[in-house]
């Protein structure tokens, strides 16, 4: 069986090699420092197990789980953690396979020989058990069974189309299968709403100008378009405009 | 002994400590449905006899101050006591049952409206009590009518008896139920402030790494655990003293050793150290936890990690302590609330020690969060 160990703290992912290889019976084909590296290494290795801690710098466990999920063929995952209470009963409550640290060698042993699919409904249960309100770092876009990750600061726009949204960056346009209230509620304090179809960026909005047709226009850093802003969000926008820290 | 063996052992004892540690120091935490009910459980059967003793009791009392009763025109003191005790343990226990089956709807009222709520309860259960005393005489063919002349002062009588006696009893379940609260409450405030000194995640990870440590590197797991030791001596120790700058420096670098374990190269500190007069002195562990929120809200979450500076130096009787540590930029909303509840604990630690003389201020400078704390040289009184 292929393993890939992720937990941003070299001895623990040492100690999780130690353990497998006295075990025996399962490759390391790879290790990786945190959730990104983590679904990269999972596109680019094919592990059929993942040994994922939760608490890691830039995107934890429990997100990179959550985009992994959509793989045409996503692995098992096995979920490490020294101490996380509110997460903990939210495994026991999903049946969801996990470690405590430090991890013992028969319950690492025990956890391999029957790990299961995580499912969707699972990681969002635990996720809305976490302390803070879970709020993604990456958006996962899905290529031919493949995934990428685009890291939310690096968005500029979300724009709905009639059943897709796109999620536009200074360099790339891409589609993904959500919806612009979910997106508005999950990034709500980065993002403004301009339109009943468009979602921005505040770090990228440049300005707001009146059109020559007399309508609102707002105006992109790095991308050379502009959107309108519908009568319904005029005031709201022009509102920020005014409020605008001066250093954004 | 062989080496794997003593390993082996060392592996042993290691799960073992984390797990002890786990179940006493970090509980579940247990809401109990108990805690929040004062009326004691009346369908119990100890709960019955307790009440059966004091009514009988009160029998007693009754007895004893009260002329005989000429009812049955008996001189006997004993026949009084049989009569006076059939009547007051049919109150008690009609008073008993009625709180039995009416407890579970007290219960979920708030105590002072279960406390009117049981009253009234009792005092009606006294009125209908007597009034089929009356009735029960009078069908007995003991008295001509069941309104004899003295119906009204039998009631008020009774009524009066019981409303004293209910409120001292209520009162008395109030007040055990108040204290027991308290003791709660007191030991649940102690194990939030052991537990703020100790995290958890620190204590589990760390126990993890040296575990790794013990194959690899034994004589590095060895000052791990001795350094660990040293730590949780201290955490543990519940006499808040006043110890000297240099050794509370001592300890800071012993945790941030630990910490380093962890992090690897993630974590980097930079130390600019003043001289400070032999006798300058701060709170055992005012430097420790500076470092570990730092560590914890800034570093940690950090994917490359970073600098943790820290400047301790003394000026005009004062010593300052400034801590500067990068940290994430997104989630700064979330960042700050807990950041805050942490370095509210320290705060709160240094109004105890120093009452307004010591001061913690933080702020945000070129994406670095500042912490800067000053407190009198020479210790001082809250």
């Amino acid at each position: 069986m292929r393993v890939l160990i992720v937990d941003d703290e070299k001895l623990a992912r040492d100690r999780l090699r130690e353990l497998l290889s006295d075990i025996g019976g399962y490759a390391v084909v790879g290790e990786a420092m945190n959730g990104a590296e983590a679904v990269e290494k999972t596109a680019d290795l094919n592990p059929d197990v993942l040994l994922m801690d939760i608490r890691m710098p830039g995107m934890d466990g429990l997100e990179a789980a959550m985009h992994l999920m959509g793989m045409d063929t996503p692995p098992s995952v096995i979920f490490t953690t020294a101490y996380d209470q509110h997460a903990l009963d939210a495994f026991e409550v999903n049946a969801v396979d996990y470690l405590l640290k430090p991890i013992r060698k028969d319950r690492l042993a025990n956890a391999l020989s029957k790990a299961r699919k995580l499912t969707a409904k699972q990681l969002q249960e635990i996720s809305q058990s976490q302390k803070e309100p879970p709020t993604r770092t990456h958006i996962s876009v899905h290529l031919r069974g493949n995934i990428r990750l685009v890291p939310v600061p690096e968005i500029v726009y979300f724009l709905a189309d009639s059943k897709y949204v796109v999620v536009r960056t200074p360099t790339e346009e891409h589609l993904i299968e959500d919806s612009l209230i979910n997106l508005e509620r999950e990034f709500g304090d980065r993002f403004l709403r301009i339109h009943r179809n468009a979602l921005v960026s505040t770090t990228y909005i440049k300005g707001i100008e009146k059109s020559p047709a007399g309508t609102w226009q707002v105006s992109l850093k790095d991308v050379d378009k502009k959107l309108d802003v519908s009568r319904r969000h005029t005031a709201s926008v022009r509102r920020w405009a005014r409020n605008r820290p001066a250093t954004a | 002994m062989e080496i794997s063996e003593i390993k082996n052992r060392a592996h042993v004892w290691l799960n073992t400590v984390s797990k002890s540690l786990e179940a006493g120091l970090f509980p579940k935490a247990d809401a109990d449905a108990q805690e929040t009910e004062f009326l004691p459980d009346f369908c119990n059967g100890w709960v019955i006899l307790n009440v059966a003793i004091i009514a009988e009791m009160l029998a007693f009392v009754i007895t004893l101050v009260t002329r005989r009763i000429s009812l049955w025109g008996a001189e006997n003191l004993l026949i009084d006591l049989f009569i006076i005790s059939i009547f007051i343990q049919w109150i008690a226990l009609a008073s008993v049952a009625a709180l039995c089956l009416a407890r579970k709807y007290l219960n979920r009222l708030p105590n002072i409206r279960a406390l009117i709520m049981a009253y009234l309860l009792l005092l009606c259960i006294t009125i209908l009590v007597s009034e089929m005393a009356i009735w029960l005489l009078w069908l007995a063919g003991r008295i001509d009518t069941p309104r004899p002349e003295w119906y009204g002062y039998f009631h008020l009588q009774n009524l009066l008896v019981s409303a004293i006696v209910n409120a001292l009893a209520l009162r008395y379940l109030l007040a055990k139920h108040e204290l027991k609260l308290r003791t709660l409450s007191e030991a649940r405030a102690k194990m939030q402030a052991l537990q703020s000194r100790i995290r958890p995640h620190f204590v589990f990870n760390s126990l993890n790494i040296i575990a790794s440590l013990t194959r690899s590197e034994p004589a590095k797991a060895e000052t791990s655990i001795e350094d660990m030791a040293d730590l949780f001596r201290m955490m543990l120790n519940e006499n808040e003293n006043l110890v000297p700058v240099k050794n509370e420096i001592e300890v800071a670098k012993k945790y941030l050793g630990l910490e380093m374990l962890r992090l690897d190269s993630r974590l980097r500190v930079d130390w600019d150290i003043g001289k400070f007069p032999r006798k300058a002195v701060m709170p055992v562990l005012t430097l420790q936890p500076l470092l570990e929120n730092a560590i914890h809200h800034g570093i940690e979450p950090l994917p490359r990690g970073g600098t943790i500076g820290v400047k301790l130096w003394e000026e005009n009787d004062k010593i300052h302590i400034r801590v500067v540590n990068p940290f994430p930029q997104t989630k700064l909303r979330q960042r700050t609330t807990t950041q805050s509840k942490s370095l509210e604990n320290i705060r709160r630690r240094f109004q105890a020690h120093y009452g307004e003389a010591a001061t913690l201020h933080t702020s945000e400078e070129n994406g670095q969060f500042i912490v800067t704390v000053v407190l009198p040289t020479r210790g001082g009184k809250p």
